[in-house]
């Protein structure tokens, strides 16, 4: 078996962390920049390859139509749920897309699970390049207010990768494990969660018991669709507005200039939350520069909508938990976007209380992944977690109404039987509609799945058959029938209503082991590196030996000159390059290394390479 | 009358050793957990009797415990067999605990168990005594609705149905008490005879009918006045 890592699958950046063997003390694993945050961007080249990170980042600006960013808000989700959002991300959303949207990059098609299998294997390269060791397994971090089948689309994105997806955590509860055991922490705490593209409340109470330590969530709430992009939307649509009212230049929202004025007001949003006022200046194409200084204050009254939205759910997650905001002990803050001033002075107002905010908002989450990971691997011994669903699991009644059989924040694993029976003699299917949310028809719920349970004929209600709803620990729904009448188990196939099925996945996986040659392509450079400095080491070594009289002068600048071009391109990341510059090295040394041989043995050895010398 | 489970069950084979096993959740000879037995109600889980009255500490400590023993977090490693297991075991647990802490999901449990949970032929029908009330709250509603439409002043209109909606509210909580003074003779009659507790039941059942009907009634009410 190989490592197991936890992972923090997220919406702007995504990262790996592991926990020490020794001491279990979780840390990130930074990757070949030097950077613990791989961007998730995911960018096809023309060439084919599947480029990840930093460099599709810088893609974004070269070639938008070819590259994807925050494709988290794409997970599990169905084209008619993202109408609005096409509006403000380039997404380009391949027409023939049902049940799961297919996203065009380029020339090809992928869904939102394959494009985070690309940012997770990426991530696992991260870690086996750091261990040296082959990962296979995970704990991928998913916002605690993810529903059935967001869920299952980030574990059918780790299946894709080539991981074994040992469990899905919820983000705010894993900052949690990752706060408490950096400052051992007790009693109520909540977590407030605002990252690029989400929005998490967690409260949770935190118990000391004989046999350890307990985080028991009380409740969580949140909003799958509010975060750090939508002050960037916010912000890039009044700019929009304002140069076109100045300049009269339109650009649309998909193309490189559109993305390059979002990277500058990034940088903007990102200079204001630390200094009070900061100046934009953008390029524009009719050669002036559109140049305006604006202040926090000015910002904060833009962004205060948005960051006013996160007080509903807060406020609901305190009365399910039955708690004022006093009643609270510890706030703690997680998310690129609480380093906002204003989210934190609103956080603070709210709960009359400073948060914590002692790790690195971007990091937290994945180290609590890999205390997880950690507990997952090694046994339950001194931490338990105990997560809950975040919505109410239902089935459709007469009528479209919602019968709700688990209710919301009921702790994970939790079940429901139903008895259901025939209503008519010789009926021989009962239909259910699984769905889950809080509102009172099934139309305005989210649909899980639809399925028939099939019955032998018989008269009308003879046939009793129990339907067994259960939520893992992940959050996500398996259903299980018996005959009660037979005493048989029930096959039943579920069909989801927004997700992909084990076949695809299969496919998939296979494609994505295609795309592995970008893997490769890592492994060839390294290995060419390694040979390039081995082969220089012995040039160098070659040319102080006498033997190096018999070379002609111009052996002598073709070698110097071979020498050169591979240094020059072993520093480059072109493996192919690499590779024909030692060959041609090789070739300028040629008599070089026969000389040599000549010297050592008698016979002489044409074609040896002057590293095997 | 408590229900301890290792004596009045009937002895059990271990799936993995084929041994008689004394153990509750795990095998008294291998170790390995064990499927719930079929006679376990919420109450056995929990080695409680089947009072009405929980002692909320306890309930929680026991909970916390079983959890420790059961979650599937303990069993990434182990077979298929234990994984299920345990997935279920632990299911049962959180929904025992989540069944058990609520007071008037309780009794709706203990009434299920016993066979004496009947939810009326009319689930809709109001209770003979509140109907004069219910009818009048219905045509304030009607007419809030119509006023609505029609752009006319709900200020009257909406503090008639406030005043309904907390007379509703006060019934609700004299429901509530009612219910806690018949889980108290319940608690009492639990060593008495059977005839004693099954006209208990039936009268926790009306209760529970009744306030059913009743905290429906107060959401509707509710709804419409946001």
């Amino acid at each position: 078996m190989g490592r197991i890592v936890g992972i923090d699958l997220g919406t702007t950046n995504s990262l790996v962390a592991f926990a020490d063997s020794q001491t279990g003390q979780p840390k990130c694993i930074p990757g070949p920049y030097g950077d613990t945050l791989c961007p998730s961007v995911v960018s096809l080249d023309p060439d084919g390859s599947i480029i990840v990170g930093e460099p599709a980042r810088r893609r974004l600006l070269t070639q938008p139509e070819r590259t994807i960013y925050s494709v988290k808000r794409l997970m599990g989700r169905g084209p008619s749920d993202i109408q609005s959002e096409l509006k403000l991300f380039p997404f380009r959303i391949d027409p023939s897309s049902k049940n799961v949207i297919r996203v065009v990059l380029g020339d090809r098609i992928f869904t939102p699970p394959e494009i985070s299998a690309f940012i997770l294997r990426e991530l696992k390269n991260w870690a086996e390049a750091f261990f040296g060791e082959a990962v296979d397994r995970a704990v991928i971090t998913v916002p605690a207010y993810f529903n059935d089948a967001q869920r299952q689309a980030t574990k059918d994105g780790g299946k894709i990768a080539g991981l074994e997806v040992l469990r899905l955590v919820n983000e705010p509860t894993a900052a949690a494990l990752a706060y408490g055991l950096h400052e051992k922490q007790r009693g109520r705490v909540a977590v407030y969660d605002l990252g690029g593209g989400t929005f998490d409340i967690s409260v949770l109470k935190l118990i000391s018991t004989s046999d350890g330590d307990i985080y028991q969530v009380l409740s969580t709430n949140g909003d799958t669709h509010l975060g750090g992009d939508d002050i960037d939307n916010l912000l890039q649509a009044f700019v929009h507005d304002l140069i076109l009212q100045q300049d009269e230049i339109d650009f649309s929202p998909h193309g490189e200039l559109a993305q390059e004025l979002r990277k500058t007001l990034i940088s903007l949003k990102h200079q204001l939350s630390k200094a009070e006022t900061a100046t934009l200046r953008f390029p524009l194409p009719n050669g002036s520069v559109y140049t305006r200084e604006f202040t926090r204050g000015e910002f904060e009254a833009l962004i205060r909508p948005i960051v006013d939205r996160t007080i509903v759910p807060l406020k609901q997650a305190l009365a399910d938990a039955q708690l004022r905001p006093a009643d609270v002990e510890e706030v703690v803050l997680v998310g690129g976007t609480t380093r906002t001033p204003l989210v934190r002075r609103t956080v603070q107002e709210f709960f009359d209380r400073k948060p914590h905010t002692e790790l690195n908002p971007d990091e937290v989450v994945a180290l609590g992944a890999a205390v997880q990971a950690n507990i997952l691997d090694r046994g339950v011994n001194n931490m338990l977690l105990l997560d809950v669903t975040p919505l109410s699991l239902g089935i459709e009644t007469y009528g479209g109404a919602v019968a709700k059989i688990i209710p919301r924040n009921s702790t994970i694993p939790a079940s429901a039987q139903e008895l259901y029976t025939t209503g008519v003699d010789n009926q021989t299917g009962i239909d259910i509609h699984v769905l889950q949310g809080e509102r009172e028809l099934a139309k305005d719920c989210r649909s899980l799945a639809r399925f028939t349970l099939k019955v032998p004929p018989a008269p009308a209600g003879l046939q009793r058959i129990e339907v067994r709803f259960l939520i893992d620990a992940n959050g996500i729904l398996q259903v299980a029938a018996k005959n009660l009448r037979s005493g048989e188990g029930h096959s039943i196939e579920v069909q989801p209503s927004y997700g992909i099925n084990d076949s695809e996945i299969e496919r998939m996986l296979e494609e994505s082991i295609e795309y592995a040659e970008q893997d490769f392509a890592e492994r060839q450079l390294i290995e060419a590196r390694t040979e390039s400095e081995s082969i220089l080491t012995a040039t160098a070594k070659a040319l102080v030996n006498p033997q190096v009289a018999g070379l002609s002068a111009g052996e002598n600048t073709k070698i110097a000159a071979s020498v050169a071009a591979l240094q020059e391109a072993a520093a480059g990341s072109d493996y192919k390059l690499i590779r024909k510059r030692i060959d041609e090295l090789n070739q300028a040394t040629e008599h070089l290394a026969e000389l040599l041989m000549n010297s050592a043995v008698s016979t002489a050895l044409e074609g040896r390479k002057l590293a095997e010398v | 009358m408590n229900t301890a489970p290792t004596s009045t069950n009937p002895p059990l084979v271990c799936w993995n050793c084929h041994e008689r096993t004394l153990g509750t959740h795990f095998c008294s000879g291998c170790g390995k957990l064990q499927q719930i037995p079929q006679s376990f109600d919420y109450f056995a889980l929990f080695e409680m009797p089947k009072k009405l009255w929980i002692e909320m500490d306890g309930l929680e400590k026991k909970f916390l415990q079983l959890s420790w023993k059961l979650h599937p977090d303990n069993f990434v490693n182990a077979t298929e067999m234990e994984r299920e297991l345990s997935l279920k075991r632990s299911s049962e647990l959180n929904d025992a605990y989540r069944t058990l802490r609520d007071p008037v999901g309780r009794v709706e449990y203990l009434l299920g168990i016993e066979g004496e949970r009947k939810e009326g032929e009319k689930k809709q029908q109001a209770p003979p005594e509140l109907l004069e009330e219910v009818f009048e709250l219905n045509e304030s509603l009607d007419e809030l609705r119509e006023a609505r439409e029609s752009g006319g002043d709900l200020t009257a209109l909406r503090e008639s149905l406030e005043a309904a909606r907390n007379s509703f509210q006060e019934k609700l909580t004299e429901v509530d008490s009612q219910l806690q003074s018949a889980a108290r003779e319940w608690d009492i009659a639990l060593a008495g005879d059977a005839a004693t507790r099954k006209k208990i039941m039936a009268r926790l059942n009306e209760l529970l009918n009744r306030r059913s009907y009743i905290r429906n009634l107060v959401t509707n009410v509710q709804k419409e006045l946001v």
